[in-house]
């Protein structure tokens, strides 16, 4: 299509200007396969009547731990994909949730199951007040922040008698039979999945989520548009806490101890970034995908090396090669080279 | 009165030896706007080569320093060339570099960890131990020692910034990395050089640590949000910021040490990082909030 | 042919990105000011920074005095005599004007060389002598404008390439701006110079290229440019466009 000014008229030109500009903005025409995960879901909600023929707890622990992370890294993408703000101190909202619910359940006896969306809400709030503070600053500075953070909650933790300080609190074991033990978790992990999964695409696609679209290109812009950048921000901060402390709340009841060096390690934050860039940042699917792919990884690993030395070791060299290989993660570099299969699209 | 004399004493020494360990990491993110938080892993490394030439030869870990600094500064420049040249040209840099190193601090961590166990080590020359009395004053001389090595290097630093020719390239790179590239700076090879300093820098570090603190390779995290608070404080990217900042707050450290407890010592530094976001989110010393 | 500086045909982007530039073609003539016009976004800037080495080019060449410039590094061109002065003017705000100045011999081995040539500068720019040790992010833009300009004489280049100089300058102090520039010229050295406003760019010019859609649309002399009716229907201004 080469305009050769000598011969086209003016017209000509712009006709072809437009199609350049087109070509230069990226699009996105995919359609979306919205049966797909409803259809993963039916199938993971069917999945314990294998129980009926034999022992799958293993695999149901694969499943209910992967799902427990599609929770918090779907949660970690609301600020970290969204809004662009890379958190690395999210592992005090797991504490939070676990803590919260795990003090209900020792004193009181009342399952976390039921306490989960308290303790999520509990989690939140602490995460709209850190919010408040650490949130006026971006980039590095707010990864720092997010570090001395968890810093923070380690040393409170640590030395708090109330909650057990370093030796952390045991918790009732439940006295289901072996073969059905594992399935109030299992289902309650695999519906928060499914629940948010649903609740980012929402935001994603709400006004809310189009402002922290724009706050993470540019925030001078954004605010000039007459977004109210803080209340934003600092609200899917808090939303991004919920996710975390609500699957820290039933992970506790499900592990049956609570304890600082369980909980709040920074490993737990990395996992969630981890699998937020493997599968692919601000993109609905890509938790999912991450948290598939780091829990099959961490299997692997942990059944031929054990040792955590090793996985520190492994977690950070596969974190490094995805930066510098996919730094769109799976579903992101797909959809830039215009090749994810649409049952993959959940965007 | 000799009280606080006294805690006043052993908060500059350490301050001494912070404002090293935060030297290296503000030049780094000074030349190459990148927030290395692999940067106290790598101290770590160099508190380890000091660590066992005592344990294997004796040697004195003052006098591996430059051993320990030349290691460090051939794996930043291995470092550099494997992980960070190629994201030069990234639209997402900062991001993408932090969250490079901080998976190299993960791998540092469970290379060590690895290697050597998690166990706490501590390089013990004689003076570590020791002390000076002044009437009724003590001054550890270890502390001493290092806090005296810490800031003469970061002299030499200073020195090397503001008066040679390689210095005022950084400087320039610093300011503005464009417009240094544009009037024939090689800003690749700066990069480089600076990062090599920055992580030699974190070697000569590391083996001032290793009489003065205990250390493993878990110890990072601790040291990290440490090192952070008094990069933040100094303003981003500023040694001379760094320096008063680690000076300042250790100093304050060992008052709520010696008269709150030994656990909200380090929680001070936090504590610390969080106001200065509240209050001046750009630090001492800088000019405009960092937002990149 | 006596071209100065050649480029054929080339493509280039911004990383991994799309192809801003595809088909941007210039032929620079010793001795003449050189005028690039077009719209907002058509690769003005970028294909000045393709030239001095900021972006690597895919395909295409550039050639200076017969030798190929692809895939050297921005110090390296410089040191051949290409000197760019960006839209953002690109000086470092916390160093004095004489501070920028010495940056701008760092090129130089010579230092007194460069601190003669520094002194020529201050004596034939007063705005700067006065100002010589105000730190430069302090100073007005047509100052700052006029630093920026001034430092590229230091190295004394064959070319200097100017990247909408006018920016944000008002129309007394953008005519200073084409003075200079014009100084320059009569000194022998070769300018190319990106223009927002084509018209007054045009007349200031011998040369003029119009780029669009990341390629060259048309090249040859600015009176040519400034007559040509398409031209002027869709760059002039002669009617309303999109
Ligand atoms: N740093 C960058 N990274 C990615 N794309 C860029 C970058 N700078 C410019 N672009 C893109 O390159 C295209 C051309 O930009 P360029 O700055 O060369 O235009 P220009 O002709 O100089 O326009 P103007 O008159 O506005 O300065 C635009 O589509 C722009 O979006
Ligand atoms: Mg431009």
């Amino acid at each position: 299509m080469a305009v050769d000014l000598q011969q086209a008229d003016a017209s000509s030109v712009l006709e072809a200007r437009r199609i350049h500009n087109q070509k230069l903005a990226r699009q996105h025409d995919q359609t979306r396969a919205t049966w797909f995960p409803l259809v993963v879901l039916g199938v993971l909600l069917a999945l314990p009547l294998l129980q009926l023929t034999g022992n799958y707890n293993y695999l149901l622990h694969l499943v209910l731990f992967t799902a427990s992370y599609a929770v918090m890294a779907s949660g970690w993408n609301i600020i970290g994909g969204f809004a662009g703000y890379i958190s690395l101190g999210h592992a005090v909202f797991f504490a939070i949730g676990g803590y919260f619910s795990g003090v209900l359940l020792a004193r009181y006896g009342i399952s976390s199951l039921l306490t989960a969306p308290l303790a999520g809400l509990v989690a939140a709030i602490c995460g709209y007040l850190v919010g408040l503070i650490t949130l006026k600053v971006r980039g590095p500075s707010f990864i720092i922040s997010s570090i001395a953070l968890l810093m923070i909650a380690r040393i409170l933790f640590d030395h708090w008698g109330f909650i057990g300080g370093a030796n952390g609190m045991s918790l009732p074991v439940t006295d289901l039979p072996v073969q059905t033990a594992k399935l109030p978790y299992y289902y309650a992990f695999v519906l928060m999945a499914a629940f948010t999964v649903w609740a980012t695409y929402r935001i994603k696609h709400s006004k809310f989520g189009l402002g922290l679209r724009a706050l993470s290109k540019d925030e001078v812009k954004a605010e000039s548009a007459g977004i109210n950048t803080r209340f934003y921000k600092v609200l899917a901060f808090a939303l991004s806490a919920f996710f975390v402390g609500m699957s820290g709340a039933v992970w506790g009841e499900y592990l049956t101890y609570l304890r600082p060096n369980i909980f709040l390690i920074i490993l737990v934050s990395a996992n969630l970034v981890l699998m937020c860039i493997l599968g692919g940042k601000g993109t609905i699917a890509g938790p999912v995908v991450g948290a598939i792919l780091i829990v099959a990884f961490n299997e692997i690993f942990v059944a031929t090396l054990g040792a955590s030395e090793i996985n520190i070791l492994a977690t950070g060299f596969v974190m490094v090669l995805g930066l510098m290989f996919f730094p769109n993660g799976v579903i992101g570099t797909l959809a830039r080279k215009g090749k994810l299969p649409r049952v993959l699209n959940w965007d | 009165m000799t009280d606080i004399l006294q805690i006043l004493i052993l908060g500059l020494a350490l301050g001494g030896v912070i404002a090293l360990m935060g030297s290296g990491l503000s030049l780094v993110f000074g030349v190459m706007r990148i927030v290395n938080l692999a940067h106290p892993s790598l101290i770590i490394c160099g508190a380890y080569v000091s660590y066992w030439a005592f344990k294997l030869w004796g040697l004195d870990p003052i006098a591996t320093l430059p051993i320990a600094a030349l290691i460090m500064a051939a794996i930043g420049v291995l470092l550099y060339r494997l992980m960070f040249e190629s994201q030069a040209k990234s639209a997402r840099y900062s991001e993408m570099t932090v969250l490079l190193t901080f998976a190299l601090a993960m791998i540092v961590e469970g290379f060590l960890g690895a290697a050597f166990t998690n166990t706490q080590r501590v390089t013990s020359p004689e003076y570590a131990t020791d002390a000076f009395f002044i009437g009724s004053l003590f001054i550890p001389k270890g502390q001493l020692y290092a806090g005296c090595v810490s800031l003469a290097i970061i002299g030499a630093l200073t020195l090397f910034l503001n008066y040679s020719r390689l210095g005022y390239a950084i400087r320039a790179t610093t300011q503005n990395r464009e417009a240094a590239e544009l009037l024939g700076v090689n800003v690749n090879l700066i990069s480089m050089i600076a990062f090599a300093i920055g992580i030699g820098l974190a070697g000569a570090a590391g083996s001032l640590v290793s009489f003065v603190f205990s250390f493993f390779p878990a110890k990072q995290w601790e040291w990290i949000a440490m090192l952070m608070s008094v990069v933040v404080l100094g303003g981003m990217g500023s040694v001379l910021g760094t320096v008063v900042a680690a000076l300042l707050l250790s100093v304050i450290a060992a008052f709520v040490g010696a008269w709150v407890g030994a656990t909200w010592s380090t929680m001070t530094f936090f504590l610390a990082l969080f106001v200065i976001l509240l209050i001046r989110p750009q630090g001492l010393f800088g000019e405009k909030p960092e937002l990149a | 042919m006596s071209e100065l500086l050649q480029v054929t045909n080339i493509t280039a982007g911004y990383g991994d990105g799309p192809a801003i530039l595809d088909g941007a073609r210039l032929t620079v003539e010793p001795g003449k000011v050189h005028c690039i016009i077009g719209p907002n976004g058509a690769g003005k800037s970028t294909l000045l920074k393709a030239i001095c080495g900021m972006l690597t080019i895919r395909k295409g060449d550039v050639v200076f005095k017969g030798e190929r410039l692809n895939g050297l590094r921005p110090d390296q061109i410089l040191r051949k005599g290409i000197c760019f002065v960006p839209q953002e003017r690109a000086l470092f705000p916390k160093m004095t004007v004489r501070e920028n100045l010495r940056m701008g011999g760092y090129v130089l081995d010579d230092t007194k060389l460069r601190d003669r040539r520094i002194d020529e500068i201050l004596e034939r720019f007063p705005v700067l002598r006065e100002r010589a040790d105000q730190h430069a992010g302090t100073m007005s833009g047509g100052q700052q404008q006029t630093l920026a300009m001034a430092r590229t004489l230091i190295v004394k280049p064959d070319i200097v390439m100017l990247d909408e100089p006018s920016l944000g300058l008002a129309p007394k102090v953008v005519q200073e701006m084409f003075d200079i520039m014009k100084m320059m010229s009569q000194e022998g050295v070769t300018v190319l110079l990106v223009e927002q406003n084509a018209l007054m760019g045009l007349k200031n010019s011998d040369w003029g290229v119009v780029l669009d859609l990341g390629r060259t649309l048309f090249e040859g002399p600015a009176e040519a440019v400034l007559a040509d009716p398409r031209i002027q229907e869709l760059y002039l201004g002669g009617r309303k466009v999109a």
